[in-house]
């Protein structure tokens, strides 16, 4: 298939429709609701779409990482580093004191996520070197051993990183609403991307090595090439949603190489539906809103006044508790619906007449007993 | 600081305490790896509910802290007769990666459920020998170290005898090899499974009472141990029990040397660093077969 032809069959195809229409709501919910905490939930969810949609990715080819954080931190070093570089730079150019405004700081935004994407692609390329050969939980502790090494090594070299205290962030995009647009505007491009590659030959070539590496390796497929070329790819995306991590949370440190941010894409895709499109999103909305409801001062107040007596040694219960209602619904979740939420329609459509049937059951009981 | 010798012989003294503990936990997590060909991430999990159930029964009746121990063993054993029959075996056999999914929410279950019940202040188990220690010339060792070794020692002694001389022993050695023929043969594999995984448990309990007398310890603490569990094994093959125990003595003195000569950052880095020389070379450890 030539890429027109992948093209046209792509817009035509429901999904990429529903994609569409999601993103559109996505773009014009501020504009109803213009409120400032709700508008950054939502670039939040937008950013960490990215970032699960590329842990996504790399699964679909048979590698499960437990150290994305790795990419995240490093792409998000990297823009922050870059960006506010490439500001200074071009102030001094212009010859003015200020940091340059408008179309030329987009510009530089853009260009910066873009290097840091590339730079975490390329230590990507050098781990996933590394990587091809493992497997299944080999593969998963190399790349947290990797994401460990990062963090002890960006806290020894702070002179570069400032890991230990955070490098601050340059704003070139006007916080709000524009950075939102543009976080929204990158989502759909890497997203859209990822879903191509995975629909065209390279990404059956993934599929197959998920599927049985031997086999595809007998079938005639380059296993080691395209298990890097995935690596790559997924990585070049975690970057770019480290970027606008970076930029979103204006101070980056060594926090972000911390093993729950290489947990959290895993359990969105999970939650959501591994492989599919539209599973990491679902995840990281759910994993999001659950997080951000617990953080609420409101919610937290009631849960101290309902829970705190029961557990005197903690003073915010709201954190652990709702990492135990994730464990305890990522378990759930393996176990009973092992495609994710995204199959809840269709295993309810299969339960349905199930529970029909134990319905009408109970109730013919329930009506040869009334007569007595 | 200036490096000399009874700072040296300290060092490794130091390292064969924490190798005992480490190899007590590589042990477990490599029994149930090579009977069920499973690897439970959330092993450390259990070294720190141990240590916390140890620290919440010495603490509230008095008891001996080694005594106290022996309960947490086996109130940590049949937790992980639970979590087996009610998680692991329903992902049995499917995709792999299903079981690292199921281990990273047992994980996020432990560490909260502990944080809610114990909270966030690092905490350490008071031994009837806390503060007492065996003076040699030079250095001195404390006896609760020496104690460690020796529990470690006998507890691993006990575990080959279940499993070389016993019958239980023999069916576990059987679905190892090969689980459906055991099966024809009249062992109940799920069964055995069961008893694995609680005799895995158990070892990591102990573990945990020992390290948390040793060290203090928090919620967050099982993670960095079920790592470098990890590592032992790989480095000294899946399976191999001798591989363990030369593995888990080389890599806690290899732990301490690191942290005495680079600063204590360095020590997990060095381990990775280690573990994935290891790996990227030979991919199936350093005397695992091939398979799988």
């Amino acid at each position: 298939m030539t890429l027109k032809q992948q093209l046209t069959k792509l817009v035509r195809s429901k999904s990429f429709l529903f994609m569409i229409a999601v993103f559109a709501v996505l773009a014009l919910l501020p504009i109803f609701i213009s409120d400032n905490f709700f508008l950054t939930v939502l670039t939040l969810i937008t950013i960490f779409s990215i970032y699960a949609a590329s842990w996504n990715f790399l699964a679909n080819s048979g590698q499960g990482s437990l150290g994305h954080a790795l990419f995240l931190g490093v792409g998000g070093f990297a823009s922050a580093i870059i960006g506010s570089s490439i500001a200074t730079a071009t102030a001094n150019l212009l010859g003015s004191t200020q940091l340059p405004v408008g179309a030329l700081s987009v510009t530089i935004q853009i260009l910066s996520l873009l290097l840091g994407g590339l730079l975490s692609a390329g230590i990507g390329l050098l781990i996933g070197l590394a990587c091809v050969r493992l497997k299944a939980w080999y593969l998963a502790m190399v790349t947290f051993g990797f994401s460990v090494i990062a963090a002890t090594l960006s806290s020894q070299f702070d002179a570069i990183t400032q890991g230990i205290n955070g490098f601050p962030t340059t704003t070139l995009v006007t916080r709000g609403f524009p950075f939102y647009i543009l976080v929204l505007s990158f989502a759909i491009v890497s997203i859209a991307a990822m879903y191509i590659i995975t629909k065209s030959r390279m990404g059956m070539a993934f599929k197959a090595i998920h599927g049985n590496e031997p086999e595809a390796k007998m079938i005639g497929i380059n296993t080691a090439k395209y298990k890097l070329i995935a690596f790559v790819i997924s990585t070049f995306f975690a970057g770019i949603a480290g970027g606008l991590y970076a930029y979103f949370i204006r101070l980056i440190d060594n926090s972000v190489f911390s093993p729950l941010n290489s947990f959290t894409p895993l359990i969105m895709t999970v939650i959501g539906g591994l492989g599919t499109v539209v599973g990491p999103i679902i995840g990281t909305v759910f994993l999001v809103s659950i997080q951000q409801l617990l953080a609420l001062p409101s919610v937290v107040d009631s849960l101290r006044a309902s829970l705190g007596p029961l557990f005197p040694e903690v003073s915010n219960v709201g954190a652990p508790l709702g990492f135990l209602i994730i464990g305890i619904i990522l378990l759930v979740i393996v176990i009973f619906l092992p495609k994710g939420l995204v199959s809840l329609p269709q295993k309810s459509k299969t339960m349905m007449p199930r529970i029909q049937k134990l319905v009408k059951r109970i109730s013919s009981k329930f009506k040869r007993k009334k007569p007595k | 600081m200036d490096i000399t010798a009874p700072t040296i012989i300290l060092t490794l003294v130091w390292g064969v305490a924490i190798g005992c503990v480490y190899i007590l936990l590589a042990t477990g997590l490599n029994l149930i790896f090579g009977v069920m060909k499973l690897v439970n991430f959330a092993h450390g999990q259990l070294l720190m509910l141990s240590a916390f159930l140890t620290w919440t029964i010495s603490v509230a009746s008095g008891m001996n802290a080694y005594l106290a121990i022996i309960v947490s063993m086996i109130v940590v054993a049949l937790l992980g007769v639970g979590v087996e029959r009610l998680t692991f075996r329903r992902v049995l056999g499917t995709d792999k990666l299903n079981e690292i999914f199921v281990s990273l929410g047992l994980i996020y279950i432990f560490e909260n459920a502990a944080m809610l019940i114990w909270g966030p202040q690092p905490k350490q188990i008071v031994s009837p020998f806390s503060g007492m220690s065996l003076a040699l010339p030079g250095v001195s060792i404390t006896y609760d170290r020496i104690i460690a070794v020796v529990v470690v020692v006998a507890a691993l002694a006990a575990f080959g005898v279940l499993i070389k001389k016993t019958k239980i022993g023999l069916a576990m050695r059987a679905t190892s090899q090969r689980n459906t023929t055991a099966m024809l043969m009249g062992i109940n594999v799920e069964k055995i499974y069961m008893i694995t995984f609680a005799i895995g448990a158990a070892l990591a309990a102990v573990a945990g009472g020992l390290y948390g007398i040793i060290f203090s310890f928090d919620y967050q603490v099982g993670a960095m141990p079920t790592i470098i569990a990890f590592a032992i094994i790989i480095m000294g093959g899946l399976g191999s029990i001798k591989g363990a125990i030369v593995g888990g003595l080389l890599y806690g003195i290899a732990e301490q040397l690191a942290t005495l000569f680079l600063g204590g950052i360095w020590g997990s880095a060095v381990a990775f660093a280690l573990l994935i020389v290891v790996l990227v070379i030979r991919p199936n450890g350093i005397f695992g077969e091939k398979g799988e």
